[in-house]
């Protein structure tokens, strides 16, 4: 995988905290030295070597701030001097030493290798500076081990979590682009929507004026209009719904959107969310309504569906502007079982513990559905 | 008569709306294709009736709403939107807009939509009855101690019917009430929404400590 910009900007911070690490061990490297002088054959030769481990690591860490400089040369040179320093102890102190010259001082070159190699360059430098260290000595104490042990685990470890880092670091970046694409897109579809919506809009109101074929023009403007209204509604609420709770305001719009009847859809405003089988059996009841209005309504016939969301319960109100229901023909359709329109609008109703009304007069047909949500 | 300013920044719907206003006798004593425009304009053409578009290059219609009602609280803004975003429209209204109609409506609907709100009657589609009842209901279920006003029963009532499609004229009939009665409980509904806005917008100061003097 290529390293991407966030993967080189976690790889910086991390050599930045190496650059304290680096001071820290030097320090505790110089001191060490001057401490047990004594136990140098060749103390010229120590300070030396002393000397040029703390100069290197001034350099090193002026190197390692420039990505453009963490080249491969500049890690193994890291290593090798680490290693020389080692390989020389036994000369510069006595062959039964103690401690090696530049002892935790190693750690700079090993965090290096891991944090630019991830767990392979951890391992690597890590068994090469085991074995530097075992190497020349006489004999091993369980100090030695020790050291050597944990040098062993923390070089991959290290390169592990330094990888998990580059790689969480690149997923966030991926996301946050991902995010920012959807909001750019969707500013932009509104930008193209509206436009649209203004040109079949406008192309609907001469149409009427100009008449004629123009009238079907417009009118086709018209239903094209409402078609795209309905989308970006859907479009605007489809992101919340969430497991197999749904839209239902979203749901109603696109089934009255479809449908051949002239519908206009009012919502509270935001997702209406219920229950998969809930919107399904509203909807189809709804649809039930509207088919009820092609049906009997006559040619021209308008309606309007208004849904409510409580906090218990939805409601959604159908009305058309169509002649009306004699009264009493539901119920003595009922009573002769000629259940038609009752039982599909009815029966959805309460078979999800609802109830449906409906009313009738001059100002047309009205059903009221109402659905408790449990 | 009315004295009419069109802010839009579509050129032909600022002349198609200029046109039909003129034709139909009224006074287009301004128009302006952008926020900037329309505030710089406002204050000497002393419209009755703004007929705003929602979307507007340079700030949005709520906005310049907002603006409006502060420097001329008696000013009546006429909201006229192609794509009607749910939430844009609601915040208009809260604004202070008495009316909202879709770029759809016929050129008669919008001159009558023009005269009614230059007469101070709220202009409603069903879909912004249905968002007004949205609203109110949230009021409704919200925290008790809410010191927002509520909808009467006969205001919801009202309210739905006319989320249903039905004009004045319908409602009166069918509820034995003067077209007028209905009318104002229309308006009522309205007012009720732009106070619980300034309510809450205070409410909303008070809380962030905005509204002590800096020390």
């Amino acid at each position: 995988m290529p390293r991407t910009d966030s993967a080189v900007a976690v790889e910086d911070r991390l050599h930045a905290a190496l650059a304290i690490v680096r001071v820290v061990v030097t320090v505790n490297m110089v001191g060490l030295n001057a401490y047990r002088r004594d136990n140098f054959d060749h103390p010229r030769t120590g300070l030396a070597i002393v000397v040029a481990l703390a100069l290197w690591t001034a350099v090193a860490i002026w190197l390692y701030r420039d990505r453009a400089r963490r080249t491969p040369p500049l890690l193994v040179a890291d290593l090798a001097i680490a290693l020389a320093a080692m390989a020389v102890t036994p000369w510069a102190k006595s062959p039964d030493f103690h401690a090696t010259i530049p002892g935790f001082w190693v750690m700079g070159a090993l965090l290096a290798w891991a944090i630019h190699w991830h767990w392979r360059g951890g391992l690597v430098a890590a068994v090469l500076i085991a074995a530097a260290d075992l190497l020349p000595r006489t004999e091993v104490d369980q100090g030695n081990y020790g050291n050597v042990f944990l040098v062993l685990i923390g070089g991959p470890v290290v390169g592990f979590m330094c990888e998990s880092l580059q790689r969480m670091a690149r997923e966030r970046d991926a996301a946050e682009r991902a995010a920012a694409a959807a909001e750019e897109r969707t500013r932009l579809a509104r930008a193209v929507h509206d436009g649209v919506l203004q040109v079949l809009a406008m192309t609907q109101r001469r149409g009427a004026a100009a008449g004629a074929e123009w009238a079907d023009l417009g009118r086709l403007a018209g239903e094209q209009e409402r078609s795209l209204r309905s989308l970006i509604r859907q479009q605007d609420t489809v992101a919340v719904g969430a497991g197999d709770r749904v839209d239902l305001a979203g749901a109603l719009d696109a089934m009255a959107t479809a449908h051949p009847v002239r519908v206009e859809v009012a919502t509270p405003g935001g997702a209406v969310l219920v229950d998969a089988r809930v919107a399904e059996e509203t909807v189809a009841a709804v649809r039930a309504c509207l088919d009820n209005v092609l049906a009997h309504g006559g040619d021209g016939a308008s309606a309007w569906v208004l849904a409510e969301a409580g906090r218990d319960e939805i409601t959604v109100s159908v009305r058309d502007d169509g002649p009306g229901i004699d009264e009493g023909r539901l119920a003595a359709a009922e009573a002769e079982g000629r259940l038609g329109v009752v039982s599909s609008i009815r029966g959805r109703v309460e078979e999800l513990g609802g109830t449906a009304r409906v009313e009738s007069g001059e100002w047309g047909t009205e059903w009221v559905l109402s659905v408790p949500l449990a | 008569m009315v004295r009419v300013m069109v802010v839009d920044d579509h050129p032909m719907w600022r002349d198609a709306v200029e046109r039909d206003l003129q034709a139909a006798g009224h006074d287009v004593v301004a128009v302006a294709a952008n926020g900037r425009e329309a505030m710089a304009r406002f204050p000497a053409a002393a419209p009755q009736v703004v007929v705003l578009d929602l979307q507007l290059p340079d700030s949005t219609g709520v906005q310049v709403t907002g603006m409006m009602m502060e420097f001329d609280p008696t000013a009546k803004v006429l909201i006229l939107s192609a794509s009607g975003e749910q939430d844009d429209v609601l915040e208009a209204i809260k604004a202070g807009a008495t009316g909202y109609l879709v770029k759809s409506a016929s050129s008669a609907e919008l001159i009558d939509a023009v005269v009614r709100t230059s007469e101070g009657e709220a202009v409603f589609t069903p879909g912004l009855a249905g968002l007004v009842l949205g609203e109110f209901r949230r009021i409704a279920e919200g925290p008790a101690d809410d010191p927002r006003d509520q909808l009467t029963e006969r205001e919801t009532e009202i309210l739905k019917m006319v989320a249903t499609g039905m004009s004045y004229k319908q409602i009166a009939a069918r509820l034995v009430l003067s077209h007028r009665t209905v009318q104002n409980h229309v308006q009522n509904t309205l007012r009720k929404l732009q106070m619980n806005n300034r309510v809450q917008l205070t409410r909303w100061a008070i809380e962030h400590g905005l509204d002590q003097d800096p020390a």
